[in-house]
């Protein structure tokens, strides 16, 4: 593979770990912060806050890095940017006006905590909570598309039809895994910081939290098992992502295969073994800070692996079934999408080795920057 | 004269409005990014100096209201950036390929930013004075960074690297010699099956031969033509350019894209340019960094003044209005200064480099048709202003109802390719605006240094933040209004550079709602956070 891909590879994940994380936080903390209005519990609220706190920070990470991602598509794939600009406006544009709301919530919920009436910060709180989930739906859809463009039409020009898109095989499994991916490593992660909080002190809230935290990772991770499968079974839509995962296995469709990533499928499902052990042992056992870090730590990584594993799959192509449908594509259509989905087709000037040297040192103040914000927010926070 | 209908005559106006109020918003923020990180010095270097509390009290405000307003101007940078994706994907993809290192340098000038700016936000106590110095220094370098950046590909988008203006202040327009004019640097094994005497009858000029290929200035109206060709996804044998291509070579040719064609010519010019040299060689680039840093302190500066003008008006302690006027008094002098430096360095270095590259943009911000009213002719400043431009009484405005109204393309354009009309009073009212606020300053510092805080001139201090912004906006809405139709002048128009799947009005219109009620929450949050504090100390 070529360097660019691990540039763009290594933002995106980390983008995307954050925003799984972000999804679940912006969904408990608003769940959290009502139940301390009902009850009357000032310790839920000072927990709650303390999460929301941790999510700002989730927010801004995945904000710089999904910004390093867009740009670097935009150095390396002018055209693929170009291309995707002309005929993703419906899914981009439910995911930046999802952007643009949630921001607002999140600037009205933040500022409101204790300014507002109850009604405004919840009603604040679940426009929080809705738009973590619509922003995904926007770019899920995209993925789709990527896996197969279903819904694309070529009328003189290129164009998504909205109902084809959400018909997409391989939509509402990924939507769905990337939902309750989130949920369960949301969990996984409040119910470690809590453990970590009780090992100093342990109040009766952290307890229950925890407790309830642990229960949902149980449901997300069972749901999980099932989702996983279905998105596997969707792939055999795209023959050669498939291939590139199952094959090794004696899977195999008919067609072709460029990438041999069984291997990191196997890394995946260590991972979520690991997973399942640790959180079996947790809910049957005591509090225990380290296996809940252990727990968070393999729900993080299977997610890793598991956006890694959906996109290195599909390389050398932007669109894994662009092999399939090339012969019905019109021209010139055929030969402009055919290199600008071409994950190989790197923009000359942005071939600069000394480029490469820059972006690296870039990237390491990039990692250092993000262990700043990591140890002010969970370290040095209330 | 239609001036309104006239604007809206160029391809995709909603489209145009929506990125107006994108980019406005993320401006009217980035303003404070800019200016902020130097008043906090400022205030800080007075403190060190005279260990005076206050001053350490306003830096660690000012501090506080950088944090606020770089999230949500980082949140408006996202969705501009996706904006532009979307609505303008052909520019974005031009972008990319050819001018990507300014826009790829900038992530890590963000990431300077956003850590630096929070370590001083974050860390602001436990560190001491030196310590805030150094990283409130570094975020400055970060956000100028950020900012020198961004403007040279705009700087590009008004005056690209080697463009050759269509005008003479001695002689006039030079139309008829095929300008404006590009240079480019066409790779042999290219010239080699062009008929260059053809190309030359066309307005061709031929600089001389380079390692990379031979330079050559060749008339916009055919570059425009090859980049509309090329997003049309032409092919050679249909393209202007078989016209220009020897027989003998055509039918070797004729099937490629004229977008291949057109792209190594153009990654060739930039390689010989060099890629991370070319937008900072824009004829514009000079006045238009410093235009936009001196827009961002006045506008900072005004700002400042307007909030301690209000605090003076609300308070009520003694001890309080003295740390606030205080406040003013820094304000109030650093907008004096940089207002100044603004209109009268910044602002005319800009207008000669635009007068030079950009002269159709010159005849409508001085509105020289016969067609409308023009301020420059019934104030009888023509001369004035040739002068101011040209430097010379000789010099001559250009005319601008002798542009050919089809000059920016070949064969016609199927709409106007003058610059639009209103910018004339766009222009007008900025200056005059401009001239007002300089003047309110300077008689405002004098009352405010006497010690003369009135409740009258507390009030109008109070206006001054708006009337800043609202000139920083006209500034922002003549360069970019006033460069219609091109997107890249000389090289792209908008059509070109538009998506061709846009949205319905519908979706625009609710977009341009939530947009504006992300300004709304940003002073909602800077008025909870930074006003209601200070009105309860009171």
């Amino acid at each position: 593979m070529i360097p660019q891909v691990y540039f763009i590879a290594l933002v995106f994940g980390i983008h995307i770990v954050a925003v799984n994380l972000g999804m679940a936080l912006a969904t408990i903390v608003p769940l959290l912060k009502r139940k301390a209005d009902l009850t009357g519990n000032e310790r839920l609220d000072g927990i709650a806050r303390g999460i929301f706190r941790i999510y700002a920070a989730t927010y801004a990470i995945a904000g710089v890095m999904g910004t390093a991602f867009t740009v670097f598509l935009l150095s390396f794939y002018p055209e693929f940017i170009g291309v995707a600009g002309n005929i993703t406006l419906l899914p981009f544009g439910i995911a930046i006006l999802s952007i643009l709301i949630h921001f607002l919530a999140i600037v009205l919920y933040y500022y409101g905590w204790d300014s507002f009436p109850r009604w405004a910060h919840l009603s604040s709180g679940i426009l929080l909570a809705i738009t973590a989930y619509t922003i995904p739906l926007g770019f899920r859809l995209v993925f789709a598309f990527l896996n197969t463009p279903s819904g694309l039409k070529i009328d003189g020009k290129p164009y998504i039809d909205a109902l084809g898109a959400l018909a997409n095989p391989t939509f509402a499994p990924l939507y769905l895994k990337s939902v309750f991916g989130a949920i369960t490593f949301g969990s996984l992660f409040i119910s470690a910081l809590l453990a970590y909080r009780m090992v100093k002190e342990r109040g009766e809230e952290s307890s229950q939290l925890y407790s309830i935290t642990l229960k949902v990772a149980v449901v997300g991770t069972f749901i999980m098992l099932i989702l996983g499968p279905w998105y596997s079974m969707s792939l055999i839509s795209t023959p050669m992502k498939f291939n590139n995962i199952f094959r090794s296995f004696g899977w195999g469709l008919g067609g072709v295969e460029t990438v041999d990533m069984s291997w990191l499928f196997l890394i995946k499902m260590i991972l979520i073994v690991i997973q399942i052990y640790a959180i079996l042992r947790l809910i049957f056992g005591s509090v225990d800070f380290k296996l809940s870090a252990l727990a968070t730590i393999s729900a993080a990584l299977t997610i890793l692996t598991g956006e890694y594993l959906n996109m290195f799959s599909q390389y050398p192509y932007f669109l894994a079934n662009l092999p399939i449908v090339a012969d019905k594509i019109p021209e010139p259509w055929r030969t402009i999408l055919g290199r600008s989905l071409s994950l190989e087709n790197v923009s000359p000037l942005a071939s600069d080795p000394t480029l490469f040297l820059v972006t690296a040192l870039g990237i390491a103040i990039l990692l250092i920057a993000i262990g700043y914000f990591i140890y002010e927010t969970l370290f040095k926070g209330e | 004269m239609d001036l309104i209908g006239q604007w809206l005559s160029y391809p995709a106006p909603l489209d145009r409005i929506l990125s107006i109020v994108g980019i406005e918003l993320h401006w009217l923020i980035l303003q404070y990014v800019l200016g902020l990180p130097l008043f906090i010095i400022l205030s800080l270097l007075l403190y060190a100096r005279s260990k005076d509390e206050k001053w350490h009290e306003m830096a660690k405000t000012m501090a506080k209201a950088l944090g606020i307003i770089f999230a949500v101007g980082a949140a408006s940078g996202t969705v501009s950036e996706f904006g532009l994706v979307l609505i303008w994907p052909n520019l974005l993809e031009a972008a990319g390929r050819y001018i990507f290192f300014p826009l790829y340098a900038e992530i890590f000038a963000f990431l300077i930013e956003i850590t630096f700016i929070y370590f001083l936000v974050f860390g602001w106590r436990k560190i001491g004075v030196r310590g805030k110095l150094i990283l409130v220094f570094l975020a400055l370098v970060g956000a100028w960074l950020s900012g020198a950046l961004i403007m040279s590909v705009n700087s590009y988008m008004v005056a690209p690297t080697g463009i050759q203006a269509s005008y003479d202040p001695m002689t006039g327009w030079k139309y008829d010699k095929g300008y404006p004019k590009l240079l480019l640097v066409v790779p042999k094994e290219i010239v080699s099956v062009l008929d260059v005497n053809k190309l030359l009858s066309l307005g061709m000029e031929v600089l001389g031969e380079r390692s990379e290929g031979v330079a050559v200035l060749l008339p916009s109206k055919i570059v425009s033509k090859l980049a509309s060709e090329s997003w049309s996804n032409v092919r050679v044998g249909d393209s202007v350019l078989s016209l220009v291509i020897k027989e003998e070579a055509l039918g070797s040719v004729k099937d490629l894209l004229v977008k291949d064609v057109v792209d190594t010519i153009l990654v060739n010019t930039v390689k010989s340019v060099g890629y991370t040299m070319v937008t900072f060689l824009s004829p514009v680039y000079a006045g238009s960094i410093l235009h936009a840093l001196g827009a961002a302190m006045t506008v900072t500066g005004f700002t400042i003044v307007g909030g301690y003008s209000l605090l003076l008006l609300r308070s009520k302690s003694d001890k309080r209005k003295v740390y606030y006027a205080n406040g003013l008094r820094l304000g109030i002098l650093l907008s004096l200064i940089f207002i100044a430096v603004q209109g009268l360095l910044f602002g005319h270095i800009l207008g000669v480099e635009i007068a030079s590259y950009n002269p159709e943009k010159l005849a409508a911000m001085e509105g020289t048709s016969n067609s409308i009213f023009s301020f420059s002719r019934s104030l009888g400043i023509e001369g004035i202003m040739s002068f101011i431009a040209y430097g010379s009484f000789e010099a001559k405005l250009p005319d601008y109802d002798s542009i050919p109204r089809d000059y920016c393309t070949l064969a016609g354009a199927p709409f106007d390719c003058r610059p639009p009309l209103m910018i004339h009073y766009l222009y007008y009212v900025k200056t005059g605006l401009s001239i007002l606020l300089g003047l309110y300053a300077l008689i405002s510092s004098i009352l405010i240094m006497r010690g003369n805080l009135s409740p009258i001139l507390l009030k109008i201090n109070v206006l001054t933040p708006i009337v800043a912004q609202i000139i920083s906006f006209l500034g922002w809405a003549v360069r970019e209004i006033g460069r219609k139709p091109w997107s890249i002048y000389g090289i792209m128009t908008v059509d070109v550079a538009h998506t061709a799947n846009p949205g319905d009005p519908l979706s625009y219109g609710l977009i341009a709602l939530i947009l504006i009620s992300v300004a709304l929450a940003l002073i909602l949050a800077v008025w909870k956070l930074l006003y209601a504090p200070s009105v309860r100390e009171v």
